[in-house]
Order: C-alpha cells, then sequence, then structure tokens
C-alpha cells in the first residue's frame, strides 16, 4: 500500500512536471516568442547571386509565343494546328498570369439567338465608341466568339473558377512546351526581321535565348503596379520591347476607368466581392459606353470619395460637365459607373473590363457603400493600346512580329469599353487568327541567325542592374512613379501643365533613374525591367496625352473638354526615331497604316 | 499585411509557380513556400485558391513604404 | 465511467492528453478558418494525441496496470484505438473536404497533388504512418482470425505502434499547422515517453526495476 502510494504520488509529480512545462510552452506561444516565421521576411538588400555562375540556354522553334493568358493558348493551339512548331513561354504560370485569371464573363455572339445582326452589333459598338474602333476587328471579335467559347467549353473551362486545368489540357494533347517563370526582355530582330526574343528565369541564374521564325506577342498590357486591381504582374513588357526594336504602337493616351474600394484599397480580391471565386459564365450582346473617366472627373470636382448609387440619388450634388457621353448609350443613373465586375447573367460575370447590370448584386463600390476612381491606373482600354495591326491579322510592321489579345493594338472595342465580356472573347479570337497567320508566315522560312555579338550585348543589357554595385532600388523608382502618375489630375483629368510637369520628371527617371535601377536577387532584376518599362510606357502616356487636344471616350482635356471631329478622327501611333527619339503620327480612324 | 501566414505548406510548389508577382519563394532548406516579397502582393488570392492544403491566409489590409528621398 | 474518474490515472491522463493540447491551441494565434476547418482540425489533432496515448493504456504501464483492472484498460485501449484510427485514417479525405464548399482547386484534385508531392518528407511519412495504422487497425480487427500467437502479436502490434506513432508524430511536426514550438515539443515529449515505456517492456524481465 504504501509503495503504491509512493509511486502514485511520483506519478503525480511526473504529471505536473510534464504539465507545467506544458503549460509554459503555451504560454510562450500566446505570448508570441515564436514570431520568428520564416514566412515574414522582408525584401533582402544584399546582392543575393552570384553573378558568375549565370548559365545560358538557348531554345529554337517556328513560333514563339509570349505570354500565357487567353490570347497565349489560343495562339500556342491554333499555330500548332496550323503546322508551326510552337513554343510557349511565360512570365507566370499557364492560366494564371496576366488579366486572364480574374476574367469571369465571355462574350459570345450566337446569330441564331441574337436580334441584332452581325452589321448592326458593329455599327452600334462604332457609336458607343464614337468612331475610335476600328470595326474590322469588332467584326471579327464578334465573328469567331462563339467558336472559341465551344473550344474552351470543350476544354472544361466553363468547370472550375481557376483556369489551369482547362488551358493545360490541349497544350498537352499537342505536346506544346511551355517555359513558365521566364520574363522576356528582349524581342531580337535580325536583317529587319524577327529572330527571336530573350529573357531570363526568376528561379536560376539562366538566361534564355529563343530563337523564332515568328513571334506572337500576347503579352497583355499593363499598368504602373496599381492598388486595387490584378495587373501588377503587367508593365507593358510587349509593348516596349516591341518599340525598342521599331515596332509601332498606339493607345496610350486613353485610360480604363475602373473604380475600386476606399477601405483597403489594395485587396483585389475582397474589392471585387467574390467574383474571383466564380466560374466563367457567358455574355450576350450588350453594348455600353463603359469605364471611361466620368467618375474620376465626378470626384475631381467634388471631392472622393463617392457615394454608393447611381448619381444625384444618394443626395450629393451632381456635377455638371465632364466627359461627354453619346445620347444613344446615356444611362439616366442606371448605371452610374462600371466598377470592377458585378454580378453578370447565368452565374458568370463580366471579365476585368465591364459590369453589366442584369440582375444580381450591385457592383462593388455600388453596394451603398463608397468608391474611389482610378484602379487600373495605367492601363488604357482593353485593345484600344498596344502594337498598331498593318491587318486584321495582328501583323506588325516587323516582318514576322505579330500581336494579339491586349497586347494589340486593334481597337476592338475603341477607345471605350463597348461590349461586356468582349475583352475575353476578343483575345481568344485574335490569338487563334493572328497565329494562324504566323503560322503561315513560318512556312518555307530557314530559321534565322542570330550573331553571337548580339546575343552578348543583350545578356549583357539583361543582367545590368545585376552587375551595378550602386544604384537606385526598383521598388522605390516604381513607388515614386506611381505618384508621379497616378493622381486623377495627372493620369485622368489632364490639362496642359500637369502633362508637362508630370513629364518632366518621368524623363528625370528615364534619363537618370532608369540607367541606374540596380537589383540584388532575381526577382529584383525582374521588378528593375518592369521598372523601367513602366517608365517608358508613362512617357508615352503624357506624350500621347498632351497631343491629343480633344476629349473624347475615355481621354479628357479638361483644357479642351469637346469633341474634335475635325482634327482628332484618328489614332496616336508612337515610334521610335533613328535617334531613339519618341516619335508621334496620326492614323485616321478605320485606315490601315500606310 | 496582404499575403499573411503560410501553415501547414507541403512544399509542391503550385503557389510559388502561381503568384503574377513572384511573392513566394521556396525555402532552401526546408523547400517549403515562404512569403519572401510580400510588399510585391497584389492580394489576389490565386495562390490561396490553388493551394492543395489551404496552408495559406491572406488579409486585405497592406501596408505602403515609406516615402523617402533615396532608395 | 465512475471507475474512471474516481482513478487518478484516468484523470492525469485527460489532462495531458487532451487538456494541454487544447491548453496550447487555445493560447496559440493562429489564423482564423471556418468553422468546418476548426472542427476538422480540433478533431484530427486529438485523435492523433489520443493514439500516442495508447502507450500508456497498455499492458507496458506499470502503474495503471496496478490501479486499474487490465481488462477495463483493455478494453478503453480498444474503444479510442478504433475511435481514433478511423479518424486518422479519414484524415488525408478530411484535409481537402472543406474544397467542396469554397472556390478553389477541387477535392480530387487537391488530394492528388498531396499524396503525389513525394519530395515532400511530410508527406512521405504521412502515408507510411496512414499504412501502418491501417495495418495496426486490421491486425487487431482481425485478432483472432490472425494464425499467430497472442505474444507474437502483441509484440508486432507494439512494434508497429513504435514505428507507427514515430512516423506519424514526425509528419505532425513537420506539417501541422498547429504544430508551433509549443506544440511540436509536447508532441516530441510524449512520443518519446510513450515509446520509451512500450521498449521497456520489451527488456527482458530482470532488468525491469523502477519502471512506472
Amino acid at each position: 500500500m504504501t509503495e503504491l502510494k509512493r509511486k502514485k504520488e511520483v506519478s503525480r509529480r511526473n504529471f505536473m512536471a510534464i504539465a507545467g512545462s506544458a503549460a509554459g510552452l503555451a504560454a510562450m506561444a500566446s505570448m508570441g516568442v515564436f514570431a520568428g516565421d520564416p514566412e515574414l521576411k522582408g525584401n533582402i538588400p544584399e546582392i543575393d547571386i552570384d553573378i558568375d555562375t549565370m548559365t545560358r540556354e538557348e531554345m529554337e522553334t517556328d513560333l514563339l509565343v509570349i505570354g500565357s493568358g487567353i490570347a497565349g493558348l489560343f495562339a500556342a493551339v491554333k499555330g500548332h494546328d496550323a503546322g508551326a512548331k510552337v513554343l510557349m513561354v511565360s512570365k507566370g504560370r499557364l492560366g494564371s498570369s496576366g488579366q486572364t485569371p480574374f476574367a469571369k464573363g465571355i462574350f459570345a455572339y450566337d446569330p441564331d439567338k441574337e436580334k441584332l445582326s452581325l452589321d448592326e452589333f458593329v455599327a452600334t459598338v462604332s457609336r458607343s465608341a464614337m468612331g475610335t474602333n476600328n470595326p474590322v476587328f469588332t467584326r471579327q471579335m464578334a465573328e469567331h466568339s462563339l467558336a472559341r467559347v465551344k473550344d474552351l467549353k470543350e476544354w472544361g473551362f466553363f468547370d472550375s473558377p481557376l483556369y489551369f486545368n482547362s488551358f493545360s489540357k490541349p497544350l498537352e494533347e499537342r505536346n506544346i512546351p511551355v517555359v513558365e517563370r521566364v520574363m522576356i526582355t528582349h524581342l531580337i530582330k535580325e536583317n529587319g526581321k524577327i529572330a527571336g526574343a530573350a529573357g531570363f528565369s526568376f528561379d536560376e541564374a539562366k538566361v534564355y535565348i529563343f530563337k523564332a521564325k515568328s513571334v506572337v506577342l500576347c503579352s497583355g498590357a499593363g499598368g504602373f503596379k496599381p492598388n486595387g486591381f490584378p495587373i501588377c504582374d503587367l508593365t507593358h513588357d510587349g509593348t516596349v520591347m516591341a518599340y525598342s526594336i521599331g515596332a509601332k504602337v498606339t493607345g496610350k493616351e486613353w485610360n480604363d476607368g475602373h473604380s475600386g474600394q476606399p477601405t483597403n484599397a489594395a485587396a483585389c480580391y475582397d474589392g471585387w466581392h467574390g467574383m474571383f471565386d466564380r466560374k466563367p459564365g457567358l455574355t450576350g450582346v450588350e453594348v455600353h459606353h463603359d469605364l471611361g473617366v466620368e467618375q474620376c472627373y465626378q470626384a475631381y470636382m467634388g471631392g472622393g470619395p463617392l457615394a454608393g448609387g447611381p448619381p444625384g440619388q444618394s443626395g450629393g450634388k451632381q456635377v455638371t460637365g465632364g466627359p461627354v457621353r453619346p445620347a444613344e448609350f446615356a444611362e439616366n443613373g442606371r448605371r452610374p459607373s462600371p466598377p470592377p465586375g458585378g454580378k453578370g447573367k447565368e452565374g458568370g460575370g463580366p471579365p476585368p473590363g465591364g459590369g453589366p447590370d442584369s440582375g444580381g448584386a450591385p457592383p462593388p463600390g455600388m453596394m451603398g457603400g463608397s468608391s474611389v476612381c482610378g484602379t487600373s491606373a495605367g492601363m488604357s482600354i482593353h485593345k484600344s493600346e498596344g502594337l498598331v495591326p498593318i491587318n486584321d491579322q495582328g501583323a506588325s510592321n516587323i516582318p514576322g512580329l505579330y500581336a494579339a489579345g491586349d497586347a494589340l493594338g486593334s481597337y476592338m472595342a475603341g477607345a471605350i469599353y463597348t461590349q461586356v465580356g468582349s475583352s475575353l472573347a476578343g483575345s481568344a479570337v485574335q490569338g487563334a487568327i493572328v497565329s494562324e497567320a504566323a503560322a503561315e508566315y513560318c512556312k518555307g522560312m530557314k530559321l534565322p541567325t542570330i550573331s553571337k555579338n548580339k546575343i552578348k550585348a543583350i545578356e549583357e543589357e539583361i543582367l545590368a542592374p545585376l552587375k551595378r554595385e550602386k544604384g537606385y532600388s526598383p521598388a522605390w523608382v516604381t513607388q515614386t512613379l506611381q505618384g508621379i502618375m497616378i493622381p486623377n489630375f495627372v493620369l485622368y483629368i489632364k490639362k496642359e501643365s500637369m502633362l508637362k510637369a508630370a513629364l518632366a520628371y518621368i524623363e528625370e527617371l528615364r534619363d537618370h533613374h532608369l540607367p541606374m535601377l540596380r537589383a540584388a536577387d532575381l526577382h529584383e532584376l525582374r521588378l528593375a525591367h518592369e521598372t523601367a518599362n513602366m517608365i517608358v510606357n508613362a512617357e508615352m502616356k503624357l506624350k500621347a496625352s498632351l497631343l491629343r487636344k480633344e476629349s473624347r471616350c475615355s481621354h479628357y482635356r479638361l483644357d479642351y473638354p469637346d469633341v474634335d471631329s475635325k482634327n482628332w478622327n484618328a489614332w496616336i501611333n508612337i515610334y521610335k526615331g533613328n535617334n531613339g527619339e519618341m516619335k508621334f503620327e496620326k492614323q485616321p480612324f478605320s485606315s490601315w497604316p500606310s | 499585411m496582404a499575403i499573411n501566414q503560410i501553415k501547414g505548406c507541403i512544399g509542391c510548389g503550385v503557389c510559388i509557380k502561381t503568384c503574377p508577382t513572384d511573392v513566394i519563394r521556396p525555402d532552401e532548406k526546408t523547400n517549403k513556400a515562404f512569403i519572401k516579397y510580400p510588399a510585391d502582393c497584389q492580394i489576389c488570392h490565386l495562390c490561396r485558391m490553388y493551394c492543395p492544403v489551404d496552408a495559406i491566409t491572406i488579409t486585405p489590409d497592406k501596408t505602403i513604404p515609406v516615402v523617402v528621398s533615396w532608395g | 465511467m465512475n471507475t474512471y474518474l474516481k482513478s487518478s490515472f484516468f484523470v492525469q491522463l485527460v489532462l495531458i492528453f487532451v487538456g494541454i493540447p487544447l491548453l496550447i491551441l487555445a493560447l496559440s494565434s493562429f489564423p482564423e478558418r471556418s468553422w468546418l476547418k476548426e472542427t476538422i482540425s480540433l478533431l484530427t489533432i486529438l485523435a492523433f494525441f489520443l493514439v500516442v496515448g495508447q502507450f500508456f493504456l497498455s499492458r507496458s504501464n506499470g502503474s495503471a496496470v496496478q490501479e486499474v483492472k487490465m481488462s477495463r484498460l483493455i478494453s478503453l485501449h480498444k474503444v479510442i484505438g478504433y475511435t481514433a484510427v478511423t479518424i486518422l485514417l479519414i484524415h488525408p479525405f478530411l484535409q481537402v473536404f472543406p474544397r467542396f464548399f469554397e472556390a478553389g482547386v477541387s477535392p480530387d484534385e487537391a488530394f492528388i497533388t498531396i499524396i503525389t508531392t513525394f519530395t515532400s518528407q511530410g508527406v512521405v511519412l504521412g502515408i507510411i504512418a496512414w499504412f501502418l495504422m491501417l495495418t495496426l487497425g486490421i491486425m487487431s480487427f482481425m485478432r483472432n482470425q490472425l494464425p499467430m500467437k497472442y505474444t507474437t502479436w502483441r509484440l508486432v502490434h507494439g512494434i508497429l505502434s513504435i514505428l507507427f506513432v514515430f512516423s506519424g508524430a514526425w509528419h505532425m511536426i513537420d506539417l501541422g499547422r498547429h504544430a508551433n514550438l509549443a506544440m511540436s515539443v509536447f508532441i516530441a515529449v510524449l512520443t518519446a515517453g510513450g515509446v520509451l515505456l512500450q521498449l521497456s517492456a520489451y527488456r527482458p524481465k530482470t532488468e525491469k526495476v523502477g519502471v512506472n
């Protein structure tokens, strides 16, 4: 008995010891002794890479598709089916980079169901776009949309809110290689024709050289890494590298006017109120005059944030004046502002760039709360900016270089958002058509050779920020650029004095800071190239905005508030002059480049 | 602060590829994902939605670096 | 049940294997998750702790055997065993179950990604532990049908248990979203204790002194 008692005491003491130490551990846990979570490290300023270990990989293909959104998907698939050997390279991952993963509505023009004929549809879009659209591309999008939607259905696109699997299916079936997490920084031109592209990997110290007969840019558009819109991976890379080798680009004066929420303005997911969670859906004909800068004008004149609900309804004073809206598309306060998203038909919302009003809940910013304008700062209306097409097959002025989707300045919708869901549809349609043309171009052509010196020079340029011991961090330069460009009195509600002032700053960044961008690791190398591209884009935006002395669609000048049809029924093309200067030319609406 | 925590990671690497802005990297020793560049998070939640073990926590707030005259 | 409650041994057991894990969970800061996910996590954690506790609810544990009737101890061992092992057997599926109710990867895709990530030490350990546990469960259920002497069966059961708890604990410490330092140390201590207790049972009788 005594022995048992003793034993019990011992075991009780043991228990107390275990319990005590465990309680101590628990107390430590609650006091945050474990705050050393490795996940919370900040950016590391020290050089994190050995530049001498850099290797180079050269790859060859007929058709190089740059970008892995929906335009890239169709470019790869249809280029392959047209007989070309295709390789896809992407800064991100198939189906989860660029704007594609967040586009939840796709337009399909079904001639059997729609009351509006194709001609009438194109004419309606042209009236809403005030002539800024290229009707050839508007029609092309509508004409082919149903076929592309059928392809997507077959691949399972409409079955999941995530697109990786449905995008992988056709590529795997065709054994099309995809190189992911490689940022292309240079297009390579030899003897006046496209010869390939070059870039670097984020994961290993490796420079990639792609030799190709033809390149299809499906690299999307871009912005200034704005808060509240999921385009922080899009920095006009395609536009800038094409411009650098002599391609003409267009559409820089237009603005996408998506609004956002004043609280947690950077939270894209939350600001779109569950839209990212949805499976994609279909939209039918629904022509609007959307995503201009009316709301920015309201905020500029009356102060922000804007009260929710249709203008005037919330008791706030309605500001008069501002951007002109064609009477046919006046919506009588029914649709005060096109938000990022909102509910669409059949469970499928609109793509980024179109908030339909058909049923459902009010869109973000309109839910009795308030909104702010300009979340997508630095981006033009979908497909209004990008490479200037010389024909309806997305060819650029450089032989062998093509573009599709948001990388192509096709003016499919014009300088205002017109057809809901057409962004995604248009990218799919253009990707397919353009790559078929590119595959045709490749036929009978020999693989171009790229001189060793050129490769070496490009490699030097790619790695330059890594080699600088002193300089400016890309994050800081980007932050400075955002401060210059994003304010609404610079980017959206324009006037000569401010545009010139901002331009002085941007020229400073271009001349002094861009050449001194410094990267500590491969992530920062990416940021350095992105920052450089944003600086070039900022210069384009400011100069094109200064040039267009009128207001129309999503371009608004306080000092030139009216439409000037006499002088400005024209698009602005931008190209690099012989001395590296930025040059501009007008191209009359509905014409092809001369 | 945007992407906030990764707990219970199995190191499959899907989030690293999925992140459009290259915020997540593998830990050299454990091969598990860690938030290496939180400042670049665009709060799009793609990483969380693709994660097979639901390991990623994201908050809607985000701090912006302080403005300095050089950097 | 009364008998159990009266016994300080059982009170201690409940406190250690249920109370302390709950205490650690309550005091640690983990990201807030849905009610369903929290419930699943809690069930899984408690199930694992109870399985570790099985080492102390066995013949190897001298003090317990002295205090409680062996038959009661073994019946409790069985009840806890079958319950906790069932929960842990479906744990890989419970892990992806909430995916049925939210946007993102589908549960089957998530499951396949998980069990094919062989580069992960934690996943491999988990798979090993799962199969060991399955074997343990089947061997216990079919004990009388197995062509094996009871003593042999007991030895095999013990050895498999040690292997299982070792890989399971490592799996939990490596991958558990609630496995912070406190939880990890606690699980390591209990596991080591259980394994030592079990190993001590295999030592020659003459050396078995002062073990309780």
